[in-house]
């Protein structure tokens, strides 16, 4: 697949909540190729401080034809996701992608669960519309955990989709108190069927969780990680986790969250 | 004014001849085909490719990255595929490339810089070989031998002994004294010195007083070593007598022309990659429109040239 360097427009930058942004960019060539789960590198300025392009999932394709536009949401946690706030619209930025393995559609149709923690919101929608514009009936479910009710964006997006969403906050201002991995346990207990796909992005405890319930349960998974990168590409082998090698042997390996993910399968991710 | 046809970047390091002066830096560039669709090798002066071992390594745990201040701190453990990966996986694609193809090397003792060596030797499609003796992020060999200019000397002479290729040594700035082990390299064979490797460093994450990398320490790259890394080429260019590959920070033209004019036959660029995929070829053309813009033909008339006042001269 070609890799693409593209300067962007950004069409709009607003936050939707206390520290979270949602950027609308323009660039036909990347929104017509990329894919559920795949992300960009963002330079987030022209100059060498901050150094590094940032990773983004991509949160939405506007579903024109053929796409020209998409959305990015994101938190502001350090000094490149500061600066990338203040960017004004018409400005143009510098993306690199599509970049990694997205997610991919279940083996058959079925009870789709989706998981998210925080920001772990952010590739969940647009794999939601491709799924359900594929023709896949679901049932669909998203269950959301956030610190607080602020966290919570976008969830009547995935409502007017066809999911039912349950919601739990750490302080309890919205849906149940306490982690998304608290509750969820019971309440797959009692589930009639077991999901067909789990779809998961949250920070690594909570993705380790899903992934212990999962097999558990014995569900497929498929997790969105997280990883400190510099290339986005294969190149610089910084963005390592440790997964079980692609011959499924004992031997120590890293997989390039790049390249290989960021979207893995829950079973071939070894916690540590 | 000169036209396209009558500039030329062609340079000549010693054995090694490149259309222009331009490599990617090793552990930068992947093993070439990472990003072949926005940067074509063949417009390269030379890939380097990432440091390959005798037996495939892991790498270090993550965290293995860390930006800092017009910097990034790395500690990778020179994870690779392995010499046998490598030349059945890796080395058919580069092959047909008309450009070198620089092999980085990597031993865990002065034996095994030599077995890679014989078994790069002869290989279809590697043009020059060169010695890591520089990484400051594993246990064994890297930096442990790069300091130390008589295991410089039996690395290089080990290499050196079983090989016809051209013979690169990568040296390390973690030393008092960069000369001392430029000089040990040359003594021992070696036909190109390339520096700077990266400057050891460390951060830390004060809300839970850990280190930032797993392994505590890792090598500075980027535009913030830069001047570290052009006054050390300026040292060693002074006793060198072979040609020298200048790297360390190089962001734009005009990053690479500093080196160049302080006497680098070549330079190598590595972290600007990331940030700018494009960097090399931007070089490329930059070094051109300079040329024509300062009336030169040849890139050869800006190495070395750097002008010193008389005072300056006498203090180095």
């Amino acid at each position: 697949m070609s890799l693409l360097l593209r300067n962007a427009e950004v069409l709009f930058n607003d936050p939707v909540s206390v520290g979270l942004y949602h950027m609308g960019l323009r660039c036909p060539e990347i929104a017509a190729r990329i894919q559920p789960g795949q992300f960009l590198m963002v330079r987030v300025l022209e100059t060498l401080d901050p150094l590094l392009r940032r990773p983004f999932a991509v949160h939405r394709v506007y579903s024109n034809d053929p796409p020209t536009s998409f959305e990015i949401l994101y938190r502001v946690v350090g000094r490149g996701t500061r600066i990338l706030a203040e960017v004004l619209p018409r400005t143009s930025l510098s993306l690199l992608g599509p970049l990694g393995s997205g997610f991919r559609p279940p083996d058959q149709d079925g009870f789709m669960l989706m998981i998210a923690g925080g920001i772990g919101i952010a590739p969940l929608p647009f794999l939601a519309e491709t799924l359900v514009e594929s023709g896949l009936r679901g049932p669909y479910v998203l269950w959301f955990g956030g610190k607080s009710a602020g966290d919570l964006v976008c969830v009547e997006h995935f409502q007017n989709l066809g999911f039912a969403v349950e919601l739990a906050t750490e302080d309890g201002s919205a849906g149940r108190k306490g982690l998304v991995t608290q509750h969820l346990e019971k309440w797959m207990s009692r589930q009639a069927e077991r999901p067909t796909m789990v779809y998961s992005c949250g920070p690594h405890p909570m993705q380790r969780q899903v992934a212990e319930l999962v097999r558990q349960l014995g569900v497929k998974s498929q997790l969105s990680m997280e990883a400190l990168m510099a290339c986005g590409v294969g190149t610089c082998l910084s963005c390592s986790l440790r997964c079980r090698p692609p011959d499924r042997g004992q031997d120590l390996y890293y997989a390039n969250v790049c390249q290989e993910g960021p979207v893995l399968l829950g079973e071939d991710i070894v916690w540590e | 004014m000169h036209n396209d046809e009558s500039i030329t970047l062609a340079v000549d390091l010693g054995p090694l001849r490149l259309k222009n002066p331009v490599m990617v830096a090793s552990g930068t560039f992947g093993y070439g085909q990472e990003y072949a669709t926005l940067v074509p090798p063949e417009r390269l002066g030379a890939v380097v490719v990432k440091g390959i071992s005798l037996e495939p390594r892991a790498g270090n745990p993550p965290p293995r990255i860390w930006e800092t201040c017009g910097g990034m701190l790395n500690s990778i453990g020179l994870q690779n595929v392995g010499l046998r990966n490598f030349l059945q996986e890796k080395l058919p694609w580069l092959r047909p490339l008309p450009v070198p193809v620089v092999v980085n090397l990597f031993g865990n003792t002065v034996e095994e810089y030599g077995e890679l060596a014989a078994k790069l030797n002869g290989q279809d499609g590697v043009n020059a070989l060169e010695i890591n003796i520089s990484c400051p992020n594993v246990k064994a060999g890297g930096m442990v031998f790069g300091s130390d200019p008589r295991m410089v000397f039996r690395v290089v002479s080990a290499v050196r002994s079983r090989t016809s290729l051209p013979v690169i040594t990568k040296l390390t700035p973690n030393v008092t004294d960069i000369t001392i082990t430029a000089r040990a390299a040359e003594d021992a064979g070696t036909d190109i010195l390339s520096l700077i490797n990266t400057v050891s460093g460390m951060a830390v994450d004060v809300r839970n007083r850990r280190p930032r990398l797993a392994n505590v320490i890792g090598g500075l790259s980027g535009p913030a070593i830069k001047p570290i890394a052009l006054r050390m080429v300026w040292q060693v260019v002074q006793v060198a007598k072979v040609p020298v590959i200048g790297l360390g920070g190089i962001m734009t033209t005009e990053d690479a022309l500093e080196f160049l004019i302080v006497g680098a036959s070549a330079i190598q660029v590595g972290t600007a990659n990331f940030v700018n995929p494009l960097v090399t070829l931007e070089i490329i053309a930059g070094l051109e429109t300079y040329l024509r813009a300062q009336g030169f033909a040849d890139i050869k008339e800006v190495i070395g040239t750097l002008e010193l006042s008389e005072r300056a001269a006498g203090t180095f």
